[in-house]
């Protein structure tokens, strides 16, 4: 059995990979990518901490139920939000949509 | 014999993650993004928690990287190109940087924080009948406001992407 440790280092990882996509990236889909990638790091943390405190806490497993049903529906939103903006503009880089830049 | 589960497992979350971000193409992307959220589901395994794995891979693969996908063939252009960005962006180093120093920091904090080495059982499984009672009775308001909030996300996809008549026919497609 691995420590604790090694799963806090993935998830690290991954928020780290998460947050060089949401910085970086301009296409808006990779920028969903990202904020997946992130939420997916705490999940991973959730489940780790529940695993490994004595005894086992279940309210970790129950966030983590949550937190994937609501990650879907903010990508559903956001899926719907990369569509119209792609109607309204003809593209989804998120450079060119600043139209409410003052 | 875990320890190199592990370790191939956090091997392709972390290698499919970085080609989900990187790939030329959108749609290799997002194949790459299936993939990442498959290790994780794997990752859960590996915690002992094999309903979430499963709930990971049914609503995560089996819907979200559907819908991704199928919203990355609506938005090609009528020339098949995907769009996609031009240039590398300058923001590529500063935003390693910036992701590197966060990463290293919450680690650290995490790892200061943290309980170490606690003494856990090997093999222990999440109990799955005191789950769904949890769900059903000290979480049930919780699940009740999931369901309204899945509700109000169906109606709210539908009228963002529903394309009006007199819209469509004001030429806003450009």
């Amino acid at each position: 059995m691995e420590p604790l440790s090694s799963y806090l280092v993935l998830s690290a990882v991954l928020l780290g990979i998460g947050i060089y996509g949401l910085v970086s990236k301009r296409n808006a889909m990779r920028l969903l990518f990202s904020v997946e990638f992130i939420v997916n790091a705490a999940n991973i943390n959730f489940v780790a901490f529940a695993r490994y405190s004595n005894p086992p806490i279940l309210s970790g497993w129950n966030i983590v139920f949550y937190s994937v049903a609501a990650a879907a529906m903010e990508a559903t939103v956001g899926l719907a939000l990369i569509l119209v903006a792609f109607r309204l503009n003809g593209t989804i880089d998120v450079r060119k949509l600043n139209r409410l830049k003052g | 014999m875990p320890d190199l589960a592990f370790l191939a497992l956090s091997g392709l979350v972390i290698i499919s993650a970085i080609f989900a971000l990187e790939a030329k193409e959108l749609i290799y992307g997002a194949v790459g993004l299936a993939f990442s959220l498959i290790g994780v589901a794997g990752v859960f395994v590996l915690l002992g928690a094999e309903y979430l794995a499963m709930f990971q891979v049914s609503v995560y693969v089996g819907a979200v990287v559907v819908l991704i996908l199928f919203t990355i063939m609506l938005v090609r252009r009528e020339s098949g190109r995907i769009v996609e960005e031009e240039e590398p962006c300058r923001l590529g180093r500063a935003g390693m940087l910036i992701a590197g120093l966060v990463a290293v920091a919450v680690a650290e904090a995490m790892l200061i924080l943290a309980p170490l080495s606690p003494e856990t059982p090997e093999f222990y499984q999440a109990p799955l009948r005191e789950l769904g009672r949890s769900l059903a009775t000290s979480y049930s308001v919780a699940l009740v406001i999931l369901g309204l909030l899945i509700g109000a996300t169906v109606v709210g996809g539908l009228t963002l992407a529903k394309i009006d008549r007199e819209e469509k026919a004001d030429g806003t497609a450009q």
